[in-house]
């Protein structure tokens, strides 16, 4: 049987799905990076190599994500693609006439218009985490409140209380100061839902024509008091795909199989054990004074990258 | 006296030939880097537009080798920020303990023309002589540009056409007589003919506008056009030191532009403010299949106008994508952007040939 495998590793969390030809989901994983994405992509295809099926032929790779680069390198894969065109790719094939995507994750957020299925615009946050997962994963912290019941609770809320959501700095100190003066707690979790629903499209969906139907997704789309405060904030129902926390991943899959390699790159699961390094240095060779990137497996250069000049990156790799 | 100048991409190339030619002791301003740029917001105030504080990062790497007058052109009767770069500038320098002797240059020709005959004691001949060199270089430099916006998408071998431009701007900056120039036009259109293109090659194509000194300076935006070039893009661009010349020379450009953006505009915004919008309609006539807004941070003229290129990309269609640029961008942010739009694009143009 041939499979598809798509891999996204963002800031916050990595996730893999596998796909066969009918574009059925034969896998999907969630988990942590924790800051360390090399750790999480071997822990990823470590516990896909326990639950693959025995006839699997893993003949394509597709990487996305914020560390695309360097998970399409450890793990030789076949497609590199950006978070916007796999994240689209993804919800178009489960809602095939999507007009908007709000995609909120670890540490981006963004908005992609499509027209046909097709990506027209779109819009990434540019310059503060206050519309993003990290901003709930914060208070949620401050609040002692688990990030997994935190919508649950703020469903149960009557009288949301409004918070300031321009900098997640200045809602701390405004949810502290609403916490003194009296409010229940699960009125200032439904306020900063609100809140973050209100930066977003105050900031990163502004000017953007947002049309039905309407699709949420990505880590935070998993709570309920989001889905509700959005759905208020634009009057408009939100559809939450399926696979709608791994969709990145989802999408880079589907890619690679429409671009259907004659033979993967992919180095295989042996990855998993070997020793894999990446190093930076900063090129001397000329002003532009690149950051140089290099990955090493097993103490052999596989990559390079970062250079403008196509001086690291075009070496060799056979010679070293 | 030893002078130094703010570093503006190729065209650096030219103005340093401009001052040599002159008799003056010239220390060329290092290309602008992510160090430099560091140093240069250091010292400047926070909330002031981003080419101050990359002006400042070359100034300094130019005053360690032991520059101690810089020329500083700004436009006094602008109606931008730029209008008080000079005095901002100094200013900066001085504070931070910098002792140098600052030379502001209005852009206007007569001045130009003084202050330039005041320091350098040059004849008239002369004068004449070196700005008559310094346009050859300039043509030479904004042509090159343009043949590898049209070479790059096209190149069988990718990444020739910039290997040549790396190797031949170096040369051209030790070029010190017309007849070296002459000499050394005659190798580059040897090497350029010997790049092996696809003519055919049907590519999308789209035009950059935005801030004269974003969207030249390759240092500044990332190597933005070699970046599309690389992605099979053909980038167009009307911003360069020519075209900006020439609307000194004939103001009544200005106004031709301010006939056909008047649905939208009705004033000036200052800078290159109003050229953007009437840029942008013209590549959406012209059929193009994107347009990249590049602007820098707290760019006032720029910002003002954003919503109204947000307008014309909504009621037209052609996908639109506005780069704000300062020291807290990374270049890993600019590229994702980048590649998800050069994606928009190759739908649009997909879409619009079947």
């Amino acid at each position: 049987m041939k499979c598809y495998l798509g891999i996204d590793v963002g800031s916050v969390s990595t996730n893999l799905v596998l796909i066969d030809k009918e574009n059925n989901v034969l896998f999907s994983l969630y988990i942590r990076t924790e800051g360390d994405p090399i750790s999480a992509i071997k822990k990823g295809l470590k516990l896909l190599k326990e639950k693959i099926p025995e006839n699997a032929e893993v003949v394509g790779v597709g990487t996305t994500g914020s560390a695309r680069q360097l998970a399409g390198v450890i793990t030789g894969a076949d497609l590199i693609k950006n978070e916007i065109t796999a994240h689209a790719r993804g919800v178009a094939h489960f809602i095939p006439d999507v007009k908007t995507i709000i995609e909120i994750g670890g540490q981006d957020s963004k908005i992609i218009i499509l027209e046909n299925g097709v990506v027209v615009d779109f819009g990434l946050n540019l310059l503060c985490a206050a519309g993003t997962g990290s901003f709930l994963d914060a208070q949620s912290f401050r609040l002692k409140i688990p990030i997994q019941e935190f919508g649950k609770l703020a469903l149960s809320s009557k009288q949301p209380t409004i918070i300031s959501s321009r900098c997640t700095v200045f809602a701390e100190s405004d949810m502290i100061h609403k916490q003194q003066i009296g409010h229940k707690t699960e009125d200032i979790v439904a306020g900063l839902c609100q809140g973050l629903a209100r930066n977003f499209l105050a900031n990163i969906a502004k000017g953007k024509n947002i049309k039905p139907p309407i699709v949420f997704e990505g880590g935070v789309s998993e709570n309920l008091g989001m889905r509700k405060a959005f759905e208020e904030a634009l009057k408009e129902k939100v559809i939450i795909p399926k696979y709608n926390t791994v969709m990145g991943a989802f999408g880079a899959a589907l890619l690679v199989k429409e671009m259907s390699p004659q033979k993967s790159k992919f180095f295989g699961f042996g990855v998993i054990d070997k020793d894999i390094k990446c190093t930076s240095f900063q090129c001397k060779g000329c002003p532009n004074q690149c950051e140089v990137i290099e990955a090493r497996i097993d103490g052999k250069v596989m990559a390079r990258w970062g250079d403008r000049c196509g001086k690291w990156s075009n070496l060799n790799m056979n010679n070293i | 006296m030893k002078i130094t100048f703010a570093y503006w991409g190729n065209y650096t190339i030219a103005f340093i030939s401009l001052f040599q030619k002159l008799g003056i002791n010239v220390i060329p301003p290092e290309k602008t880097n992510q160090q430099s740029i560091i140093e240069g917001a250091k010292i400047s105030p926070e909330m002031y537009c981003f080419p101050l504080k990359a002006n400042i990062g070359n100034y300094l790497t130019a005053i360690k080798k032991g520059a101690d007058t810089v020329f500083m052109v700004t436009s006094l009767s602008g109606s931008c920020r730029l209008r008080y770069y000079g005095i901002i500038q100094d200013k900066v320098l001085s504070e931070a303990g910098y002792k140098v002797n600052f030379v502001i240059l209005n852009q206007n020709f007569i001045d130009i023309y003084q202050k330039l005959k005041k320091i350098s004691g040059a004849s008239f001949w002369q004068i004449v002589k070196a700005v008559y060199f310094f346009f050859k270089k300039l043509h030479l430099i904004e042509k090159l540009e343009k043949k590898a916006q049209y070479l790059r998408p096209r190149e069988k071998i990718k990444g020739q056409t910039d290997q040549i431009l790396r190797e031949t701007f170096p040369q051209l900056e030790k070029v010190r007589n017309l007849r070296e120039l002459t000499k050394l036009k005659r190798e580059i259109k040897k090497k350029i003919s010997e790049i092996e293109i696809d003519s055919k090659k049907n590519v999308p194509r789209i035009g950059i506008i935005g801030e004269i000194f974003t969207v030249t300076d390759g240092a500044i935006n990332f190597g933005i056009e070699e970046k599309l070039g690389k992605q099979d893009i053909e980038v167009h661009r009307e911003m360069d030191v020519t075209y900006h010349l020439k609307k000194i020379i004939c103001p009544w450009k200005d106004w031709q532009i301010q006939k056909k953006i008047n649905p939208y505009l009705k004033s000036t915004v200052g800078g290159h403010g109003r050229d953007a919008i009437f840029e942008m309609l013209n590549y959406t006539k012209n059929n193009f299949d994107g347009i990249i807004h590049l602007l820098p941070f707290g760019c006032m003229p720029e910002v003002v106008i954003r919503p109204i290129l947000e307008k014309i990309h909504q009621e037209t269609g052609i996908p639109f994508l506005s780069l704000s640029l300062d020291e807290q961008v990374a270049e890993a942010g600019i590229n994702t952007r980048l590649e998800a739009f050069v994606d928009v694009v190759k739908n649009h143009y997909n879409n619009k040939n079947h």
